[in-house]
């Protein structure tokens, strides 16, 4: 925790400093410094830096044009997300049906958090601004030369080279992840589902009414029973699927690379060779191969096994066949075996890549010191993997939480709910809350609640990634291991 | 003595013999897959694990008869082959630009973009996707093979980590040696780092060409239009195991399976050797 502290007070200390840089250089600036908080290029026009003050006023029309054609007209109505409805009115004399001028509330947010950023970006930019003039003054004062258009230029291919690397892709980044998350963070404040869809409906802010259904238990409305389900099942299965991948890739992992082996490439091909399938193949082809009336079910029952398990009480006495993917319990079960079928494989590489870096001269010294193979695996292989690893399991139990392929492409349209408080809430006993999310956009348009839950799986992820790191901190051994 | 060398014989067939039935288990459904593709039948086969006729026929058709209104293999085919080029090019450029930046260089601001970037890994990657579709609706480009290179390539910056932990582990001071002979930040990339790079470069450019070949989700909000000439192979075959298509398309489904799967094992083969590579330098060096 103190280093998590530490970040964030450095962080805002880097905050602060740069309005009080801006503050100070506007206080001790010339005229010219203050004037360019008005007209952004009017100090570097000043120092003869022509190219780049009129670049900078150029840009500065440009928002401002931005503000008056764009930001101004849909910040405005973002309070309300609009109050004119859509009606069609059909006009005789055109014989067509006419659209009013209607407020379209999705596309109001949307436009609004667009507008926010490039405002948030502008603004830094013309504080920055200030620092620039104010710094081509004192060099100017000094007697020292202005650097010209060209070697600013240049200075990008050299000591502002990141600034060329970063810039497209954190565009992308802004476009493709920040601006749709921000969103959809929003949409869980509104009351944005089937019935009040954009633009037929007119979309409103709502508080915290959704995270309030996500909690309560109504007559109308399960959301908190399903919702306690839903995550406690995501949580098992999140702990299930790493653990058992993780020791079933170590243990295999270990037996190939064993000195005793012979063909250890032979067997690692073959392992590949199965998740080398692009998962929606083979997980489909699982899917049919265990599905009720399936080959698994025809070879189980002719072999007596069914019949056997009918006996032991594993399999209801009604049915003639294994429920594999439709019955709660045994779909749990499946889900989390073929599961270590799709991880193992990757588990093993990757413990086969770190098996190989383990120092051999640890081995020696313990060989040395008399210890047999069974003790060097418990005090130099076990600690070293774990030590590897701790960041790696961190992020695959996050990665877990989301793991939508698995679920989604073994169940979907196979397994239904008995469950009649589930299904109202369209959630299943399978469910992770990633697939119940899907399924609440996908199927029923249920935008705002599907934003609550992803809220909560980001929740999630950041409390055990918190905690994680931390404790991976607390007992940081890294000097043990570094040679 | 003698006893000695039985036991070992035992030991090393029972090792061997284990691993055989393990591998065996991890390859049946990749041998149903296989065996189904050539079956005459063309539902799902329940009574028997191998097809009782067998014929190349699936294969043609998948191929060389230009498919139905369900079934367009070439085409999903060649879509995919074109969103995969050009999501390569722009990703992986994307990923090694920012991964040198952040391993590399020094500058204000970079461990906090770096925080930002663990913020993000948090969300589930397709809570946004409403939003970006709804963006690239305004735009019109839903039912587009861009918007779906853009959906792909555009967020690519945060996939930088193992690339990053690679550039960490080569030696500072050639880049250094370099600038004291007058090279810019930018010949130290092009000249210097990249081509010391080669492994994860490798890693980075199939991981991304990949990625249209495997994920289905995406695809199958951003190409909702219904029409099988738009889709890309992952969203087309999982479309022919509908449950009103199943009993007539599984076949040509473990077929077109096979297919996929040979370039894309291929190209798996080749990046997991860099992958352990990359993922093991990145973790002990941080």
């Amino acid at each position: 925790m103190v280093i998590f502290m530490e970040n964030i007070k450095k962080a805002l200390l880097g905050f602060f400093g740069f309005f009080g840089g801006v503050g100070r250089d506007f206080i001790k600036g010339d005229i010219f410094v203050k004037l360019s908080a008005l007209i952004m290029g009017i100090g570097f026009i000043r120092r003869r830096q022509y190219v780049k003050g009129i670049l900078v006023t150029l840009f500065q029309l440009v928002i401002i044009v931005f503000i008056f054609s764009f930001a101004i007209p849909n910040l405005s109505k973002f309070p309300t997300l609009g109050t004119v409805k859509f009606e069609a009115v059909f006009n005789l004399e055109t014989m067509r049906n006419e659209v009013n001028d209607f407020d379209h509330s999705f596309k109001i947010l949307i436009y609004s958090l667009a507008a926010i950023v490039v405002l948030i970006a502008a603004a830094f930019f013309w504080l920055q601004n200030i620092r620039n003039v104010r710094k081509s003054e004192v060099l100017s004062r000094e007697g020292k030369s202005l650097p010209s258009f060209l070697d600013e230029v240049r200075e990008l291919r050299d000591k502002r080279f990141h600034v060329v690397l970063l810039s497209l892709p954190c565009l992308g980044i802004i476009l493709f992840t920040i601006i749709p998350l921000l969103v959809m963070i929003l949409v869980a404040f509104t009351n944005y589902d089937q019935q009040n869809m954009p633009p037929a409906a007119l979309i409103d802010w709502v508080g915290f009414a959704n995270f309030k259904t996500l909690f309560a238990n109504t007559a109308t409305s399960a959301f908190g029973y399903a919702f306690i389900k839903v995550l406690s099942w995501t949580l098992t299965w999140a702990v299930l699927a790493t653990a058992t991948c993780y020791i079933g890739g170590v243990m295999v992992s270990l037996l190939i690379n064993s000195a005793k082996t012979k063909f250890k490439s032979l067997w690692r091909t073959m392992l590949v060779v199965s998740i080398a399938v692009p998962q929606f193949v083979s997980l489909l082809v699982v899917r049919n191969f265990f599905a009720n009336t399936g080959i698994v079910n025809t070879y189980l029952s002719q072999w007596g096994v069914t019949d056997f398990l009918k006996d032991i009480g594993l399999v209801a006495s009604h049915i003639d066949y294994v429920p594999f993917l439709t019955n709660p319990q045994w779909t749990k079960f499946m889900i989390v075996t073929i599961n270590v079928w799709v991880g193992v494989p990757y588990l093993m590489l990757i413990a086969t890549g770190i098996l190989m870096n383990i120092p051999q001269e640890l081995y020696e010294s313990a060989r040395i010191d008399g210890a047999n193979p069974f003790r060097s695996f418990i005090h130099i292989t076990m600690p070293y993997m774990l030590f590897v690893t701790a960041p790696f399991l961190v992020t695959s139990v996050v990665q877990n939480i989301n793991n939508f392929n698995i679920i989604y492409l073994l169940t979907q349209d196979v397994y239904i709910t008995t469950d009649q408080t589930l299904a109202n809430v369209n959630a299943k006993e399978i469910d992770l809350l990633v697939t119940w999310l899907y399924r609440l956009t996908q199927e029923y348009y249920n935008y705002k609640m599907s934003s609550v839950i992803g809220i909560m799986v980001f929740i999630v992820c950041a409390i055990i990634t918190l905690w994680a790191f931390n404790l991976v901190l607390k007992t940081n051994k890294e000097d043990k291991f570094q040679l | 003595m003698r006893k000695i060398t039985f036991k070992k014989g035992l030991s090393f067939t029972a090792r061997h013999l284990f691993l055989l039935v393990l591998c065996l288990i991890w390859l049946i459904p990749i041998f149903w897959l296989v065996l189904n593709s050539f079956s005459v039948f063309q539902g799902v086969n329940i009574r028997r694990f191998y097809p009782e006729e067998w014929t190349l026929e699936n294969y043609r058709w998948l191929l060389f008869s230009g498919g139905d209104s369900i079934a367009q293999f070439t085409v999903w085919f060649r879509n995919t082959l074109t969103i995969a080029v050009f999501t390569c090019l722009i990703s992986s450029s994307f990923v090694l630009m920012v991964s040198y930046a952040m391993s590399r260089m020094r500058f204000n601001g970079r461990r906090g973009l770096m925080n930002i970037g663990v913020l993000l890994g948090l969300f589930p990657g397709f809570l946004s996707m409403i939003a970006v579709y709804f963006i690239l609706q305004t735009f019109n480009l839903t039912n587009n093979h861009w918007g779906l290179i853009m959906v792909y390539s555009g967020g690519a910056g945060l996939g930088y980590l193992i690339a990053k932990g690679f550039f960490d582990t080569i030696s500072e001071t050639l880049s250094e040696s370099a600038r004291i002979e007058g090279a810019t930040e930018s010949q130290v990339f092009l000249h210097v780092i990249v081509p010391l790079a080669k492994p994860i470069i490798v890693y980075t450019v199939i991981a991304s060409f990949l990625v249209p070949w495997m994920d289905f989700i995406f695809a199958r909000i951003i190409l909702n239009s219904g029409l099988s000439k738009d889709w890309t192979v992952a969203i087309g075959l999982y479309n022919m195991l509908d449950r009103s298509s199943i009993n007539t398309y599984f076949a040509r489904f473990c077929a077109g399976g096979v297919l996929v799967s040979i370039p894309i094992s291929v190209l798996f083969v080749i990046m997991q050797k860099f992958y352990v590579e990359g993922i093991t330098s990145g973790a002990v060096k941080g």
